[in-house]
Formats: structure tokens, sequence, C-alpha cells
């Protein structure tokens, strides 16, 4: 039985786009796709589009795409398909469930300082324990929650995180790719009995890298539902109007998805937008910016009417340093349109600033948003009971009371979301209280957790075989000189310390 | 001052890169001295960068603005090394993103501002091995070898490219400096880069600095 199943929505989604202008927006998507194209640096790629009737540029590496093989494909998709993490742990996407994932940041940050750092394996594996103590958290993936941790070399950084988060949690994994890497985590899954997303990114625009390609290959082989996820800066990697950026996004993934579904027809795939705003001055995304919500209400809008499970992950990153107002805000209201909109999957907790800074606090407090999102998603029952009409009648106007009656004992969990760690204090009891906030409730309810909290651990014989595999992976990198003697020098001393792997 | 001077200057501040060169051309062709030509480019894109610094303008006018004064300082370049002349940059870089990443924006942005600075820029685009850095160190001499990554998973091509250099005995030849959202003054470090810069206005400061020219 599975312990978390996500959101079900059972409002109407929010829209934003009238029929009209959804039709133009395919259209144009389809004559893109058509016209100009996609590059994929891929061989075995362009070869398997030649032969379905693409017209394929092999020495520019381009795919034109016929508009009823897109269309086709768009149909070959399933509306739904399940993940499976550990002990059972399985996780549906599609139709009107909605799922978190923790947004990753490369660092955590001193709550001093506010100045990031690259964390220790111990915090890594501790903050994977707290994702999985949380029931708003539902599943995760590679470099989640940090990109890595210290004494890992680069190469490795995805493997031992994604060892970390099979350690340290029952839940399903989307898993990256790079350098081979997706090999050795389709090996881990295979050897846990789960099923991972299997992500293949678009660089924008309109191109596949090999390593992409690859990875869209072997997920699918592996029998992986695909992850596919486009992530422009709008007015760099795509046109600077949500219109025009939609048509680039959109037919990026089509083609991403002609691809999975010719390698394996009806593969299960989850479309992700991941646009940002460009700041104009320095040329970084800048992040949490109402442009990105108003581009996932279009996109989520398109891809419901394709029937095709979304992801949002422009939701999760502010552009403050601190958890602050900004990042209250800029987080709460991306959060709050996408699953209004009927984001299948959305990427979220944890995340401060645009993937560079993640904080287990941060984490925590976004369990409360999630907790209140989920409660409103839940929509409003309208029954004689919830009426109350012959409560009302008893109790009648003043001096009669709502808090004494059998009605409000029974009603009033369902009714209220509470959250954990916001401060809901008067005056005289906060200033008993050391005049707490919400960031001083979250500590708490972290060391609680960290103090309490035990996720099911592995098995001896599937340890075993974790480790195996990332001995294997260490032992290929190694060889092919992408662990240098120096990073193995560092790497090789924290796999003898004593408390390797912090499980 | 001449009239096609005056229209290159209007050209570039329009983002008109056709009439820009049009009117490089038509002003060598009537016989005004090529350096003239090239200050007056400059001035303009001086302007555009104070602006850019007052926060009037902004990158999609920098870029624009940059681009369309290119065309018109190949011309008049190509004319002044026709008399035999070097045209006085304040230093060459050779810039490209690293193999398996074909990030392309961070490393155009970089080289706009380092042109604007009047640094002779290589540009060998995206997805570049590290043997066609080694050539291009061979063949252009640059003081400076620029490497750009956004991935986590390409920086690792930048450290591999700085020992090809130790390799091939030609690291002490040229400064290197990395950039790009996967890379930081600590990886600038471990790897044994020169520099490192986290945006691209900064790109200009860190070359000079390099070179002693600040």
């Amino acid at each position: 039985m599975a312990r978390k199943k996500g959101i079900i929505r059972n409002i109407k989604p929010m829209e934003i786009l009238s029929k009209e202008q959804i039709e133009l927006i395919h259209k144009n998507t389809l004559d893109v796709l058509q016209n100009t194209g996609v590059r994929f640096e891929s061989e075995r790629a362009l070869k398997l589009f030649k032969d379905n009737d693409c017209d394929v540029d092999m020495e520019n590496n381009l795919v034109k795409f016929p508009r009823g093989l897109v269309e086709q494909s768009l149909r070959q998709c399933p509306s739904s398909f399940q993940l499976k993490g550990r002990a059972d742990q399985e996780l549906s996407f599609g139709g009107n469930t909605s799922c978190f994932l923790p947004f990753p940041g490369k660092d955590i940050f001193d709550l001093d300082t506010w100045e990031p750092r690259t964390p220790t394996r111990k915090e890594f594996y501790d903050t994977v324990r707290i994702m999985d103590a949380l029931d708003t958290v539902h599943y995760t993936g590679s470099y989640v929650p940090f990109f890595g941790f210290k004494d890992v070399p680069p190469v490795m950084q995805m493997l031992e995180g994604d060892a970390a988060n099979f350690r340290n949690s029952t839940l399903p994994l989307h898993c990256n790719y790079g350098n081979d890497c997706e090999v050795f985590a389709i090996n881990m899954a295979k050897a846990l009995g789960a099923v991972n997303l299997g992500v293949v990114a678009v660089s924008p625009p309109l191109s596949y890298q090999e390593d992409a390609c690859i990875s869209a290959f072997r997920n699918v082989e592996a029998g992986f539902p695909i992850y596919l996820q486009s992530g422009a800066t709008y007015g760099a990697t795509s046109p600077v109007t949500t219109a025009g950026a939609t048509v680039t996004n959109n037919a990026e993934l089509m083609a991403g998805l002609v691809l999975v579904q010719l390698i394996k027809p009806g593969t299960g795939v989850l479309v992700s937008d991941f646009g940002f705003s460009q700041n104009m001055r320095t040329g970084y995304p800048v992040f949490g910016r109402i442009e990105s919500s108003i581009h996932q209400l279009v996109f989520n809008q398109i891809w419901r009417g394709y029937k095709i499970p979304i992801g949002n992950h422009s939701t999760g990153a502010s552009n403050s340093k601190k958890i602050d107002y900004q990042c209250g805000y800029e987080k709460t209201s991306a959060v709050m349109l996408s699953l209004l909109s009927g984001a299948n999957e959305i990427g979220y907790h944890g995340c401060v600033y645009g993937e560079l800074a993640f904080h287990p606090v941060q984490l925590i407090l976004d369990d409360d948003v999630a907790g209140m999102i989920a409660r409103l998603m839940e929509g409003v029952e309208v029954n004689q009971e919830t009426l109350a009409f012959d409560v009302i009648n008893n109790v009648g106007p003043i001096p009669g009371t709502f808090l004494t009656e059998a009605h409000t004992r029974k009603w009033w969990r369902q009714s209220q979301f509470i959250p954990k760690s916001a401060d809901s204090l008067t005056y005289g009891e906060w200033m008993e209280a050391d005049k707490k906030d919400c960031i001083g409730y979250a500590k708490d309810r972290m060391d609680e957790i960290l103090e309490n909290y035990k996720p099911e651990p592995l098995s001896s014989s599937e340890e075993n075989d974790i480790e195996k595999i990332l001995n294997e992976a260490r032992e290929h990198y190694r060889k092919n000189g992408l662990i240098s003697g120096k990073e193995w020098e560092a790497y090789e001393k924290d796999l003898k310390s004593p408390e390797y792997p912090y499980a | 001052m001449s009239e096609a001077i005056l229209k290159l200057k209007d050209a570039i501040i329009s983002y008109d890169k056709n009439l820009a060169t049009q009117m490089a051309e038509e002003a060598l062709n009537e016989g005004v001295n090529p350096g003239k030509i090239l200050d007056a480019t400059t001035e303009v894109i001086r302007e555009i960068g104070d602006k850019f610094g007052k926060g009037e303008l902004f990158l999609p006018e920098l870029v624009g603005a940059a681009s369309a004064m290119s065309g018109a300082i190949a011309i008049v370049e190509e004319e002044i090394e026709k008399t035999g002349q070097a045209v006085e940059k304040i230093g060459t870089i050779v810039l490209g993103t690293v193999k398996g990443d074909l990030h392309d924006i961070g490393k155009t942005m970089v080289k706009t501002f380092l042109v604007a600075e009047n640094f002779r820029v290589i540009d060998l685009g995206v997805d570049v091995s590290t043997e066609k850095f080694i050539e291009a160190i061979d063949k252009y001499k640059p003081d400076v070898l620029a490497l750009s990554a956004l991935l986590t998973t390409t920086v690792t091509n930048q450290r591999k490219t700085i020992e090809a250099l130790v390799e091939k005995g030609i690291r002490d030849k040229v400064k290197v400096v990395i950039g790009g959202a996967a890379a930081n003054q600590d990886y600038a470090d471990e790897i044994g880069a020169d520099g490192f810069e986290g945006t691209a206005p900064r790109a200009p400061r860190l070359c000079k600095r390099l070179l002693g020219k600040e």
C-alpha cells in the first residue's frame, strides 16, 4: 500500500486562453516542427526519424516533422503512468492527481550569514530523511535535494545522490543522465525493483544534445517512462513573449515525445515546463517572476487538452538569498497557480535562490504551503450534513454557540488546515515564547524529525547491490579519466570514513 | 564629420547591422581615415555601455548594438590590415563553450562585452573539443583562453582542457578564465584556472586585470 499518493484536485482547473488562442499556438507549433525543425545530436535518433518519414538533414542534424506523425505521437502517449519506489511506494502521474518533488539547490546555506556552501554527506542524507518524513513530498530525484556533497567528484554526484535517496527514502525517483550515469542509475532501480522516471532535457532553442538522446533510448529500453523537460530563458533561448515561448517550448517537447513514441509506442511521458525570465542586466535567469507562472498557466491548459501528464518546475525557486518575505511570496504564488491550473508534478519544496540554494528549514516551511494548497484542491463539500441546517436551527442566535456542538467536533479538523510551522499565537503568548517565528518553529520540527524519524532501511542484499553498482561506476570513471587522482584522494577518504554511508 | 560616419553612428544606435556596414563602406569610399571610423564606433558603443551602466539600456539593446557594429568593424579592420598596419587591441581572447555543452547565450554576452571594451575575440562556438582549443591557441596566440560551461556534467571538461594545456606544455603561454552557471571561484581554484567571473559584464575587468591593463 503506497504511503503517499499525491494530491487530488476536486476543483475545476483555472484557464487563461480562449479556444481560438489554443488553436493558434497548436498550429504555429506544428508549423515550426515542419518548417524550422529541431536539432538532434544523435545519429541513432536521426536514423529513426528518417525511417519514419521525417525530413532529416543528416549533415546538420536537423529533423523536420510531418504534422501527422506529431499528432499520432500525441495520441499514442498515455494519459497516466506509474512510478515505483521501494516498499510498495507507487505513484500515479496524470488526471487530477498532483505530486510534489523538492526543487533542488546546488548548495546549503548558513541561517545566520545566508552564505552558501557545499553540503556534507551527512547533511545530504539527513535532508533526504526529512523529505521522506513529510507528507507532501511525494517523490524525489537526481540532484535532489542538493546537486552533490563534499568530497564527491562532479561525475559521481548524481549517482551518490540517487543512492542517498534510495537509502534514506522509499520514494520513487526521476533520474538524470550524462557521462553514462543513467546506465548505473537504471541498474540501481532494477536492483531495487523500482521504476524510475528517466529524464531527457531539451537544450533550447530547438535542440537535443547527444547525451539527452542516449538517455531517451536507454530509459525507454529499460521500460521506464520519460520526463521530458524544456527550460527556456525568455528572450534568450526562446522568444520573449509568452505566446512565442510556448510555441518553441511545445515544439521542443513534441519533438522529444515523437522520439520516445518511435522508440517504443505507448511509453509514458511527463512534459515539464521550466522557463524563466532573463535578468536583462546580467543575463542570468531571474526566478520567481509572474511571467513564469503566466507561461505555466498557458502550458498547463494546452497540455491538459493533449491529455498528457504535466510537470511545472518554475514553481520552486525564488530570487531571494534568504528565507524571507520575497522568498515566501514568489514561491507561494507560483505553486498556487500551478496547482490551480492542473499541473500533475511540481518541483517546489526546499529551494530558496534558483537552483543554487536549498535548506531543510525551507523544505519544512514549504510542507505547510503544500498542505495548505492540498486543502484548497479538496474543494468544498456541499451536502445536507455540511450545510448544517439542523445544527443552525438548534443553536440559533446569541447566546447560542457552535463550539459545543457534536457537528463542530466531527468536522473542524476536515474544515481547517493547521500549519505546523506557522506562528499561530496571540501577542502575549508570542512574547512568552521568545518571539519565535515560522523559521524557529521549522527548525524545531527539523530537529524533531531528525531525532525520531527512521526511514525504512534497505535490506542487506539491496544495500550490497547499491554499493556494488556505485563501485562499478567509481571504477568506470577512474578508468576513463573523469575522476582525477586528486579528486579520488578526497573521495576515497570519505568512503573509508566509519560513518559511511550515513544512511 | 562625414555624413556617412554620422549615419553609421545612427545605424548602430538603431541596431541596424546592414545599414551600419553599408555606411562604414561608404565612409571608406569617401576616403575617411579607417582609424577615425573605428573611433566613431567605439564612441557609440561606449555611450551605449554608459547607458547600460546607468540602467537606461539593457542586454537586448547592448547585444543589438554590438551586433550592428560588428559588420562595420570587420570591413574597417580589413582595410587597416591591407595597409600592413596592426589594429590596436587590449588583447586577444579565444572563447568557447566546452565539449558536450551547447549553451551559447552567456558566452555570446561575454564576447559582446569584450568586443565593446576593444578586445579581439575569437569565438570557437559551442561543444568545442580540447583539441580545437589547443589548435586555436597555436593559431591565434591569445592572451586569454575563456572556457564556458553551463552544466554540472560538463564543467569537468573545463578541467580536462586545462589539464591538456599542461600536458602539451603550453599552460604558461595563456591565461585561462572560466565562467558559466555551474562554475565558481572555488572550482576555478581547484582546477588551476587563472580567474572566474559570475556575470558577463565583469569579464572585461577580469581579463584586463590578468593582463595587467586595468
